[in-house]
């Protein structure tokens, strides 16, 4: 069966002649975690930036659900259904809670009654979120900040969620909730796409694991291969050998 | 306030407002009408840079535009200087909107360099240009009412100023101010979001040029002479501080602005230059002490006079 999203030979860059992804292919299957892990620099964060629009590769195909998607604008790729959770909390800092989630389903804003239980469905999913719905986003602590950004993206419901760096600057503790919501999502249908520092973690969530180095896939297979493994690719990732 | 006594306070500031140019003389009557065209002014930029985040100094060439495209086109084809005013608009909104197109990708300062890159060459062509345009000498422009006495004039920019005002209201409140002030805070969050970033920057490029064409226009044929001078970066100065002065990113805050600058620049007019040091001071001061501007000094007066105690209006409660 055709995959969810396909990337062939993709060449990306923010630089004429410097490719940051060089040769990239890959595959997500439809309802697992894909991971993608790799040193710094490897191009992971690119590759999602490039799936999303925000970068045309100039050479290479990324398809979609059987159509090809590189070239559209990010607003087009969002309305195909992919979305995208960024590096950085992607919340508006001077609304609420309440008014972030809201902004989050705007694409679905005429339908009044599916928002309303998507939001019930975000607060039960983040207790903490519920809590502090009507306080403004610029009060919450960063693991806060980083489950409303991943309960504002699912609220379109995506087919496919790209998710940059769950774990980054975040209390262990909190990390577990993030990755134990990222696998709650999966249960309910969804596939996502997820690049990780946080080798162990990635690679413990992921159903299939890509190890991304200088732009081109370095590694790949199922979880169950790469656990073998995990302390060589962390030293290899961390001394960028 | 209920609606009825809010009906009552338009219906009573209508009347004041229509009765203006019978209590004033034909001099202070011109100063009110070039206060409105500095609102027309103020309330385009002020939805472009306060509200959409697009920094742009080429405002007032907008207003050039305007002014000039109409005054050509009646002088060489002879059409209604309506249509001429009409044709103006058009120009300068096309001209927005490839501007802004051409300035998709850049931010901040880079779009302000460019915008004001754009703003000179059209000042120069227009001054170098002087077999077309007449250059410094300036271009005599037939007057739209015939005649140079303010009263009809006051009467329309009063309406064209209501008319933007609410336009720029209406655009504020609907869900394309929300996709303004959402790629103002943040472009990336905001595409995220499924907002299409560049078609809704180029939108604001091409409503704030199409205000500003239209208050040139008007008031080229108010004038009846044309040239390039009002076309300089001073000018462009003047509309920020007015906006700034008023209240950035607010409503009303353009509007008070222009009025008040405009009328100290015709009390000072005695001091020359040295106006545009006070103001520039005024402006620091501002931004200091009040980022919410004139409009939030009102509003904490108006709460001491009530006995509420001192409020500080925030940039925070007047961006919202």
């Amino acid at each position: 069966m055709q995959a969810l999203l396909q990337l062939e030979g993709v060449h990306a860059g923010y630089v004429e002649g410097i490719d940051i992804l060089a040769g990239i292919d890959l595959r997500v299957e439809r309802g697992t975690i894909t991971g993608i892990i790799g040193p710094n620099g490897a191009g992971k964060s690119t590759l999602l930036r490039t799936i999303f629009g925000f970068l045309h590769p100039h050479r290479g195909r990324v398809v979609f659900d059987g159509e090809e998607i590189h070239g559209l604008a990010p607003h087009a790729v969002k309305r195909r259904g992919i979305g995208y959770v960024t590096q950085g909390a992607n919340i508006f800092p001077q609304l609420t809670v309440d008014e972030n989630l809201r902004l989050g389903a705007w694409v679905l804003r005429r339908e009044r009654g599916r928002v309303a239980a998507l939001i019930d469905h975000a607060y039960t999913a983040f207790p903490r979120l519920a809590a502090r719905r009507r306080m403004r986003a610029t009060m919450l602590s960063g693991g806060e900040a980083k489950m409303l950004s991943l309960a504002k993206e699912a609220m379109t419901e995506p087919r496919l969620l790209l998710v940059d760096e769950p774990s980054a600057g975040l209390a262990p503790r909190i990390t577990d909730q993030i990755y134990a919501r990222l696998l709650e999502t999966r249960e309910r249908g969804l596939t996502i796409l997820l690049v990780d520092q946080n080798i162990a973690k990635a690679v413990e969530v992921s159903d299939y694991v890509y190890l991304i180095e200088r732009g081109q896939v370095h590694r790949e297979g199922p979880r169950e291969s790469f656990a073998p493994h995990l302390r060589d690719i962390i030293r290899d990732a961390l001394l960028g050998a | 306030m209920t609606s009825a006594r809010r009906l009552g306070w338009v219906l009573l500031g209508g009347i004041a407002l229509a009765w203006l140019p019978w209590a004033l003389s034909e001099y202070h009557t011109h100063i009110c009408i070039v206060s409105l065209y500095y609102v027309i002014l103020a309330i385009g930029w002020n939805l472009l840079a306060g509200y959409a985040g697009q920094f742009s100094l080429a405002h007032h060439t907008f207003a050039g535009i305007g002014a000039y495209t109409s005054a050509l086109l009646v002088h060489h084809t002879g059409v209604p200087i309506v249509v001429g005013i009409a044709a103006g608009v058009v120009l300068a909104s096309a001209v927005g909107y490839v501007l802004g197109t051409l300035c998709l990708r850049m931010r901040a300062i880079y779009l302000a360099l460019a915008t004001w890159a754009f703003a000179e060459s059209v000042r120069l062509l227009i001054q170098v240009e002087y077999g077309f345009t007449r250059g410094d000498l300036g271009f005599r422009t037939p007057l739209l009412f015939g005649t140079p006495h303010p009263t009809k004039y006051f009467y329309l920019f009063l309406g064209v100023a209501l008319a933007v005002g609410l336009v720029a209201r209406r655009l504020i409140g609907s869900r394309v101010g929300t996709y303004l002030r959402a790629i103002r805070d943040d472009e990336e969050a905001a595409a995220t979001m499924g907002i299409d970033t560049f078609k809704w920057k180029r939108a604001a490029f091409v409503i704030s040029a199409a205000f500003a064409a239209l208050g040139g226009g008007l008031l080229g044929h108010y004038i009846g002479l044309l040239s390039p001078s009002p076309m300089k970066f001073n000018e462009m100065a003047m509309i920020i501080i007015m906006v700034v002065v008023g209240g950035l990113r607010t409503f009303p805050g353009p509007i008070i602005g222009a009025i008040f600058i405009e009328l100290l620049s015709e009390l000072l007019r005695g001091w020359g230059e040295i106006r545009m040091v006070l103001f520039a001071l005024l402006v620091l001061v501002v931004v200091r002490a009040y980022p919410a501007g004139l409009l939030g000094l009102t509003g904490a007066a108006l709460s001491v006079m009530r006995n509420r105690g001192p409020v500080r209006f925030s940039r925070r409660s007047a961006s919202r």
